[in-house]
């Protein structure tokens, strides 16, 4: 009986861990296999999104160059110029057609968008790849601090939760968090940058200095970055900070809590191995939807604190109905949410071994 | 009540914080636990069993807590400790090493992200055992409860319930402590595996010379391997004494009713129980059971019964023996 027992046990215990290995392979392909599907979804919807906007951008361009130069309109000049640049940029072809070239080139053409309208005849994808890095510096750095931060403050607060200190930290993270982002980006300028003048608001470094390995402008970049990443990081950790805590308080209600401390193990061990290990894993799919969920918030702020970002450049796209620009715009943020997202989500395996029975 | 006992319980009450008062739910337990015994503490679901339980273990969460009583540990060595009175860090230490408990709701008792090995070692490692011997003692205990040390390297979610549970035990066990407090042990689990389980739970007791209160609601756990029996109801000890005398001769009517509602292979009409136990907030006043007792006379539903002695260990809270329990002294 005892020998059947141990035989069954040795047998179901090592094809579960085999099965098991099978099963984050497979969860990993599923996952990669949403993320194209998701990444494809995103191009159609943000292509045909874009040609719906109302306004035609060659008209919106004629009508500010010839506003800028003062001159009487000429129509069959304008006309040939239309026709050229509706050539250029495709826009006789029926919509399908514009979509599969887009597509076609987009995928085969080394990532060609299309030239942009707000600085033509620059490539759009030049021009997003210009400003990529102050958006994804700004929004990955402050997101993954306020993100570090929040979910430590949080299983503190959490695991102390009738201590004085934890339950007004939970009254200033609430109010915090319900506090649009722009008004706390407003009052950091307003306050630190004019009031107090203890940092730069505005700009992305000092305006005298050119970009180059030298201390002082690396010095003037950072300081020039505080505002908007606190901004940023204010009303998101503060998210995150409420809701490590009550991933940390649920936990703790759970058995194997219970279960730790009856063995006597330090509240330090508690602590770590028991309750932060477990909450820290739907903590980590929270940072998966933060990150698709903040990145327009960044946007704002960048235009706040005229940083000069993927926000700022769709502002001035927007303008111009230039929507080659906007597209990419979006389609960068979207791929690069989506990218952020599946490393989150596929790094979640090595946090939690039952992995494949949520996924 | 003897002076030799390992764990003597006196006046242990729990209840529940509520916004202004506390409700009661375990009131005034008497109980003497013998070294060596199983002792099984049986009633129905609600009656305050867990909260006994988690009380003695010094366990209770809120909105659970603990109101006043006295719980004297004999260890080892000859020494006593106040269980009651034990700061945190030292309670810490006499965990495992002395008492050990094994959790209603063992299925989930196990921490999900870590492996068997390590969740069973670093108790072991931190009780003062060097990294190699917390092994050795986790790999016999698991022999003890039939497991192949295979069972180390796995998750739980990747064992059976049974198997869930019977790491639990051998948790419990690696550090040979005196007194185990296990809370359903076989509740959640099918016939085979429950019989198995407690086949061994028996033979730990004996190889280990250790005392196990057992606590569930099921009469047929308690007949198995219980020596004594705890009868309680709504908070407090109906009655209490050997396997033996209270199986042949129940004498709280509400242990009769327990008894006569264990289902019969036979297939008889089952004559149990009518109702359901009280919850904490409507327990009733005089003796808690009267409103569901076949034998209630005027003295019930005013005079709450104490525990009193009726003979060599047997002990009844019920007033048909009142005059009885006099005339004897
Ligand atoms: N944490 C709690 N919150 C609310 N009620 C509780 C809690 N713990 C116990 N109770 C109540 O106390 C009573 C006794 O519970 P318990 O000790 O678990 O009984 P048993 O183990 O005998 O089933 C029940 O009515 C239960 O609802
Ligand atoms: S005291 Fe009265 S009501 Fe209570 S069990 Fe005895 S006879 Fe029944
Ligand atoms: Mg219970």
């Amino acid at each position: 009986m005892t020998a059947n027992i141990d035989a069954r046990a040795d047998e179901s215990a090592t094809e579960r861990q085999d099965a098991g290995r099978r099963e984050v392979f497979q969860y990993a392909i599923r996952r990669f296999g949403v993320y194209l599907f998701t990444l494809w979804a995103a191009i159609t919807v943000a292509f045909f999104i874009f040609r719906l906007v109302p306004g035609d951008p060659m008209n919106i361009l004629l009508g500010n160059l010839t506003r800028a130069e003062g001159r009487q309109r000429d129509a069959a000049a304008e006309e040939a110029i239309i026709a050229h640049y509706r050539e250029i940029f495709g826009m006789d072809d029926p919509l399908p057609l514009q979509y599969v070239n887009y597509l076609r080139k987009a995928v085969l053409g080394g990532l060609d968008l299309g030239p942009s309208f707000v600085e033509y005849p620059a490539q759009t994808k030049d021009l997003v790849f210009r400003r990529m890095p102050w958006t994804l510096g700004i929004f990955t750095t402050s997101v993954f601090l306020a993100w570090l931060i929040g979910t430590g403050l949080g299983a503190l607060i959490g695991w102390m939760q009738r201590h004085g200190l934890s339950q007004l930290a939970v009254i200033l993270s609430t109010l915090l968090q319900i506090t649009p982002q722009y008004l706390v980006a407003l009052g950091l300028i307003i306050y630190a940058g004019y009031t107090l003048r203890i940092l730069p608001a505005g700009g992305p470094y000092a305006r005298h200095l050119q970009p180059e390995w030298s201390w002082e402008f690396i010095s003037s970049l950072i300081q020039h970055a505080i505002l908007p990443m606190l901004s940023n990081m204010i009303v998101i950790g503060a998210g995150f900070t409420l809701g490590m805590r009550a991933l940390m308080i649920s936990v703790l209600g759970e058995d194997y809590l219970t279960f730790a401390r009856a063995k006597g193990l330090s509240p330090f061990t508690v602590l770590k191995d028991y309750a932060f290990r477990n909450a820290l894993i739907p903590q980590v799919t929270g940072l998966a939807i933060i990150i698709g969920a903040t990145l327009n918030g960044t946007f704002i702020i960048e235009i706040l604190f005229q940083y000069p970002g993927l926000g700022t450049l769709f502002v001035q796209a927007m303008g111009l109905r230039d929507f080659n620009t906007m597209q990419a715009i979006v389609l960068f943020s979207i791929f690069a949410v989506l990218t952020l997202t599946l490393i989150v989500d596929l790094a979640l395996p090595l946090l939690d071994p039952r992995i494949r029975r949520v996924a | 009540m003897s002076g030799s006992a390992l764990l003597e319980i006196r006046g242990l009450s729990a209840g529940l914080q509520g916004r202004r008062s506390i409700t009661q739910v375990v009131s005034g337990v008497n109980l003497d636990v013998h070294g060596g015994e199983i002792l099984g503490v049986v009633g129905e679901s609600g009656c305050g069993k867990s909260t006994l339980a988690a009380a003695i273990m010094r366990l209770l969460v809120l909105p659970q807590v603990l109101q006043s009583g006295t719980m004297t540990m004999r260890l080892e060595d000859g020494k006593t400790v106040e269980l009651m009175e034990l700061p945190d860090n030292e309670l810490r230490h006499l965990r495992w090493r002395h008492l050990s408990y094994i959790p209603q709701g063992s299925m989930n008792s196990l921490n999900p992200v870590l492996r068997v090995e390590r969740q069973m070692t670093d108790t072991l490692i931190q009780h003062g055992l060097s990294k190699k011997e917390a092994l050795d003692r986790s790999i016999a205990a698991l022999e003890l409860v039939n497991l192949d040390t295979k069972v180390l390297q796995s998750y739980p979610h990747e064992l059976s319930g049974g198997m869930r549970q019977r790491v639990i035990i051998a948790s419990a066990v690696s550090m040979r402590p005196a007194l185990i407090v296990a809370d359903e042990l076989t509740t959640a689990l099918d016939v085979v595996t429950q019989r198995q389980i407690l086949q061994e739970l028996a033979a730990i007791r004996d190889e280990l010379g250790a005392t196990i209160i057992l606590i569930t609601h099921d009469m047929g756990v308690v007949a198995q391997i219980a020596d004594r029996v705890a009868v309680m109801y709504a908070g407090k000890i109906a009655e209490l004494g050997t396997v033996n005398d209270i199986f042949e001769d129940p004498q709280h009517p509400y242990a009769r009713g327990l008894i006569g509602s264990i289902p019969r292979e036979s297939g008889q009409r089952v004559e149990g129980l009518q109702g359901e136990a009280p919850s904490p907030w409507n327990y009733p006043t005089g003796c808690r059971f009267h409103p569901r007792c076949p034998e209630v006379f005027e003295r019930c539903n005013q005079h709450t019964p104490t525990l009193q002695q009726r003979a060599m260990d047997r002990w009844v809270a019920c007033h048909l023996y009142d005059a009885e329990t006099e005339f004897d002294g």
